[in-house]
């Protein structure tokens, strides 16, 4: 189900507060935040975010097709990097 | 045979029936055709005159997406996903399930014929 409308999009505190001060000070940083959870806004556009995957920031350029989507969509948590051809075949 | 939105050639079958074979008709669309075009929905096509058939035909073409344009706006719609770098593109990149269903097992659909792993027998 999704969120009601008149609760307006969900986003943490902080971000905001994060993302208007980088606005104010003009230089392009990368924003760390660890709310993933937090929906992508129209005034984040253009702006970079480090966003925590749990072990590092990983920096997200925002453009305006992510608007709506959240910031954890952008910043993978898991690492698969295939499976080796099996050391050894093991037998029995 | 009967001509309706570019290839398809449904033919001595029930309308609402036969319009399922073009893409993007499903029955429930194809009967709402029937409806508002007052066709009986136990006629053939093969039983429909042409005044009818060109007006199922000019309204598929107004108020429904079908075959070229519609799986152009799917893939499309697929593409801009994978371009975005977002979890949903990550996993049609891979093509693994998008909608968080388990991998563990399963999934054949996604991932296609299992392959052989190497190395596991008795």
């Amino acid at each position: 189900m999704g969120r009601s409308i008149w609760k307006g999009p969900f986003v943490e505190g902080y971000v905001l507060k994060k993302a208007e001060k980088a606005r104010e000070s003009g230089r392009n940083e990368v924003i760390k935040i660890w709310s993933r959870k937090s929906t992508i806004l129209p005034q984040f556009v253009g702006l970079t975010f480090g966003v925590y995957n749990g072990k590092k920031h990983i920096p997200v350029l925002v453009s305006e097709e992510m608007i709506g989507q959240k910031f954890g969509e952008y910043s993978p948590t898991r690492t698969y990097y295939g499976h080796a051809a099996d050391k050894k075949v093991k037998r029995k | 045979m009967a001509r309706i939105a570019g290839v398809n050639l449904p033919t001595g079958k029930r309308v609402p029936i036969a319009l399922t074979y073009v893409h993007g008709i499903g029955s429930g669309t194809a009967h709402k055709i029937c409806q508002e075009l007052r066709i009986p929905l136990l006629s053939k096509l093969n039983e429909l005159d042409d005044v009818q058939l060109s007006a199922i035909r000019e309204y598929i073409a107004a108020n429904t997406m079908v075959e070229g344009d519609l799986r152009r706006e799917k893939s499309m719609n697929i593409k801009r996903l994978m371009d975005l770098g977002c979890y949903r593109g990550l996993r049609h990149r891979r093509g693994l399930p998008v909608r968080g269903q388990r991998t563990h097992t399963n999934a054949r659909t996604r991932k296609g014929p299992s392959r052989a792993i190497a190395g596991k027998k008795k």
